[in-house]
């Protein structure tokens, strides 16, 4: 009899144990979770705000979304890792609160699209939003939908890829089709374009618009093109070096700037969506002398971060070669995408070292141990827009110096595209002693050269090669054909563009 | 699908299961030949998928009210088929474009059904259907020209009436986009909505469904279907028409207001291989043209090739011209053997029957057969259930099937489910009025010019 009592005892008591238990947790859970707990670890002021401006706050229907709703992964999903993920965010920022000063952590960078799918759970945004085509939506807004319930495994797409000020507001964000022509802002209106009788830099004035881009006379000469096995953060595909000839041309001083991108499309756009092989077709002709551009971007291009003479960003291959097709029409003269050997010798000017300035991509990139005493970046943050000074941002090109050909933010800022095709073994197949090298006719992406505000110190070195990712970079664009004009899923790609000289100059 | 509907499958399912001890026996006695294969694989797990109940008659239930828009013949026959599937259920207000076809609609409304609609609940005119919806109808039965439907469809909805959508229920690209979000919307507010691709609610279609998902004919591989047939009917102009009325007068002829034969006939077709196997396709690639219709700017053929995802090939093969041999039929092929609806069979790969639909064993249980009434049956009971039950996205998938085909048709480009489900194609104009029409935009399609 007494032992069975022990047993009852035994299994009541632990019943009441886990009872107990799950109440603790299921308060600790609760009360951990409210808004004043997350907030006194994450204290960062400023996410609070731009939560209460958000939809997810500020709204015509009174609800208020809370910080764990979003930033948890619902618990339906399973309570294991549910509590794991909570434990570790919970972690991290008590971390942070300990030992980091708010103003040392690039929120700006936690803020964008691509890491915002690493603390935002899609399926939480699905948990309360599970009716995608409410009443009252528009036609796009289906289409788009549409688009996510189709793909949305295929090409891992996220809630965020399109509402990314959802929870946190985002000045000028918008979904909305650009409607009309831009304002490019004051100035003249050119009636000519400039004279060019010499081998001098000079303004270039585009007639009907009252863009100007100052064109750098950059001399000919070799160089080697690459860099030697032994450059520290160097890859594969930046040899072997070759020492090749360029013929002498003209090159944009920046990366060409949202008023002249602007000045293109407000002459060319067009509002209908004509068939990709039309607008291919038009454009080849000769006979024509008129370019189709652009249509409408979706959403607002320059990310919110100004326009003026910021580079222009996010507008494709096809785009930045209209735009010189265009420019050539304008002026009479050939402006083109550089060669990848071009741009490189350029980005050189002259020097055969990572950077055109001195400095080592291991000291201004450290790894390991190295990262906690930190590195001194002075000369590289004076000529170049990276990670380590901009913030998650392109900036103006007047926040840094030139290179020794007077050309700015050939590294960093925004990347840039290349007349080439991008191959891994492009240098290989360049003779030695080369004269002006293309890359090669094959290939099914483009260089992209010079790395970006959001690239390391290892990767805006002047011989870093990159290249455009199609697919990807229009993973989250609805649109089908899909927009051959701008990318929906790449912002820091821009291009600048080179003038071939007149014949008959000096 | 909403766990609701999950559950009710199921209980269906549960009770089909139960009533195949009775039937089941002598549905299967039709085999022979062939060695039954004890261990199937089905092609979707039971209770993933929707099988209508089949009462005779719907239950009996809170009395509704009903609206009609669009008077035509199907919308006629509707109102019969209705009236005849359940008890209960009066007519109270209909619309049309044209006041003859109210008119007739009421008339034999009144003689076959001795039903009165009320003059004041009588609407004409291109806003007709909002006055019917409004009028306070229950439910609604549209079965005017199918490019009307997605927003006749989308008032419907917002007002909180459940629809019949006759078939095909949308034409283009844009009424897609517009099913498809009011189909999600029309769920989440519990309606209940019924397309007329009535082979879904035919007992032969629905019997052989269910063999197809056991895993009888294997994993499917491919299919033909057919809607061949001699010409279709059409309406001379007559003195005083304006162009819109004579359009829609003929509307079986023109491709804005129809989506063609391709839509128009043959998304039954196209929509029984889709059933079948669950899917839409990803591709089309086909031909058509215009050999001997007398009106209007379609094609009176079409053959197109739908490639699904795993390669899987479907062939669409349609016709309306006289003098030509007639076939409307589905054929599906399987890993393991093959359907099809002429005889509702399913043979092994060696030809023998394994199992074939048994009409006089469903004869023996059932007495209503007509597939057109059945349908009516199954929307009525989810309504007086309070259970919501959506037709429209998979119809309006198989309405941009068709769509997909006849673009690849008219072009003679492959078109891909991709472009034609963001395409900006609206085939709505952008004045509704009876009066003149620029005519010259209405040209029959010629493949390879972009015209």
């Amino acid at each position: 009899m007494g032992r069975k009592r022990v047993i009852w005892g035994f299994i009541l008591g632990g019943l009441a144990l886990g009872v107990v238990l799950m109440m603790g947790v299921n308060i600790a859970d609760t009360y951990t979770s409210t808004n004043e707990s997350c907030m006194s670890c994450h204290y960062h002021e400023e996410a609070d705000m731009l939560w209460k401006q958000s939809p997810h706050h500020l709204n015509g229907s009174g609800t208020v979304t809370d910080c764990a709703a979003c930033h948890l992964p619902p618990k339906q999903e399973g309570l294991n890792r549910y509590y794991m993920i909570k434990l570790k965010m919970g972690a991290k920022d008590l971390w942070a609160k300990a030992v980091k000063d708010k103003e040392d952590i690039d929120w700006e960078a936690k803020r964008q699209v691509d890491y915002a799918p690493r603390i935002v759970y899609n399926a939480s945004c699905l948990k309360c939003h599970e009716d995608l085509y409410p009443e009252g939506i528009s036609d796009d807004g289906v289409a788009a939908h549409l688009y996510y319930d189709e793909n949305a495994e295929k090409l891992q797409l996220n809630c965020v890829s399109c509402h990314l000020n959802a929870g946190h507001y985002i000045e000028g964000y918008t979904h909305q089709k650009l409607k009309g022509t831009v304002d490019t802002g004051p100035g003249e209106i050119y009636e000519t374009p400039a004279t060019v009788d010499r081998f001098e830099s000079f303004t270039e004035t585009v007639p009907g618009t009252n863009a100007s881009i100052r064109m750098v006379a950059v001399p000919g000469g070799e160089f080697l093109l690459g860099s030697p096995e032994n450059e520290p953060r160097r890859r594969t595909d930046e040899g072997p070096q070759k020492r090749v000839q360029i013929s002498r041309f003209f090159m944009a001083e920046t990366e060409i700037t949202w008023r002249q991108f602007w000045s293109f499309y407000n002459e060319t756009m067009s509002e209908g969506r004509t068939p990709p092989s039309v607008v291919y077709e038009l454009n080849g002709r000769a006979d024509l002398d008129a370019v189709t551009g652009p249509t409408p971007p979706f959403g607002f291009p320059d990310q919110g971060w100004g326009m003026g003479d910021r580079p222009a960003i996010t507008m494709t291959h096809y785009a930045a070669e209209t735009f010189c097709q265009w420019l050539s029409l304008k002026t009479g003269r050939t402006y083109r995408l550089p060669t990848e050997a071009e741009w490189e010798y350029a980005a050189r000017g002259g020097t055969g070292t990572p950077y055109f300035f001195e400095g080592n991509p291991k000291k201004y990139e450290p790894k390991g141990l190295g990262r906690l005493l930190g590195a001194d970046t002075t000369m590289i943050a004076r000529y170049v827009i990276y990670e380590g000074n901009s913030p998650a941002r392109t900036q103006e090109p007047s926040e840094v110096k030139a290179n020794p050909f007077g050309l700015k933010n050939m590294l960093g800022n925004a990347m840039e595209y290349c007349a080439d095709r991008y191959a891994e073994d492009a240098y290989a197949r360049i003779p030695d002693g080369a004269q002006d090298p293309k890359g090669p006719a094959e290939g099914d992406e483009f260089v992209v050269r010079g790395g970006s505000y959001a690239d390391a110190a290892g990767a805006v070195r002047c011989a870093a090669r990159s290249h455009t990712r199609h697919d990807d970079w229009l993973r989250t664009d609805p649109q089908n054909p899909k927009s051959i004009w701008w990318y929906s899923d790449v912002k820091a790609i821009g291009f600048r563009v080179v003038c071939e000289v007149p014949e008959n100059i000096d | 699908m909403s766990a609701k509907m999950n559950r009710r499958s199921f209980l269906v399912t549960g009770a089909a299961v139960g009533a195949a001890g009775l039937v089941g026996g002598s549905l299967l006695s039709a085999c022979s030949g062939g060695k039954k294969d004890a261990k199937l694989t089905p092609l979707r797990e039971p209770g993933s998928y929707y099988i209508p109940e089949l009462p005779d008659k719907a239950i009996d239930g809170r009395p509704l009210k009903a609206g009609l828009i669009g008077c035509g013949g199907r919308g006629n026959g509707a109102v019969n088929d209705l009236l005849e599937a359940a008890d209960g259920i009066t007519i109270t207000a209909l619309g049309d474009v044209f006041p003859d076809r109210v008119q007739s609609t009421r008339e034999s409304i009144a003689k076959e059904h001795g039903q009165e609609v009320p003059a004041e609940n009588c609407f004409t005119g291109f806003d007709a259907y909002q006055k019917v919806i409004d009028s306070g109808v229950d439910m609604v039965i549209v079965a005017t020209p199918p490019v009307f439907r997605p927003v006749h469809f989308q008032y419907a909805t917002s007002k909180g009436v459940h629809s019949f959508l006759e078939k095909p229920i949308c034409v283009d690209a844009k009424g897609y986009r517009t099913i498809m979000a009011t189909a999600k919307q029309a769920e989440a507010k519990g309606l209940s909505v019924v397309t007329g691709t009535q082979r879904h609610h035919e007992r032969a279609y629905v019997e052989s469904f269910k063999k197809i998902q056991e895993g009888l004919i294997g994993e499917i591989t491919g299919g033909n279907v057919y809607w061949n047939q001699g010409m279709l009917w059409y309406r001379e102009r007559q003195k005083g028409w304006s162009d819109m009325e004579w359009m829609i007068r003929d509307w079986v002829n023109w491709k804005w207001l129809s989506g063609d034969h391709i839509v128009e006939q043959h998304v039954h077709n196209i929509d029984v291989f889709t059933w079948m196997l669950g899917a839409h396709p990803v591709k089309a690639t086909g031909v058509g043209s215009r050999q001997r219709r007398i009106t209007g700017d379609q094609y009176d053929n079409f053959s197109i090739d739908f490639e699904f995802e795993n390669g899987i090939h479907m062939h669409s093969f349609c016709r309306q011209i006289d003098g030509c041999s007639s076939n409307v039929s589905e054929f599906v092929q399987g890993t393991k053997g093959s359907w099809n609806s002429q005889d509702f069979a399913i043979r092994d790969l060696q030809g023998n029957i394994l199992w074939q639909y048994d009409e006089e064993a469903a004869k023996a249980q059932f007495t209503q057969h007509n597939p057109y009434v059945l349908e009516h049956v199954d929307w009525v009971n989810h309504i007086r259930k309070g259970e919501a039950h959506i037709e429209a996205a998979e119809t309006g998938q198989s309405s941009l099937a068709g769509t997909m085909g006849r673009e690849a048709a008219y072009t003679g480009n492959t078109v891909t489910w991709d472009e034609i489900s963001a395409s900006e194609l609206d085939y709505m104009p952008e004045k509704l009025e009876l009066g003149k029409m620029d005519m010259s935009k209405y040209t029959v399609p010629v493949p390879g010019t972009g015209k």
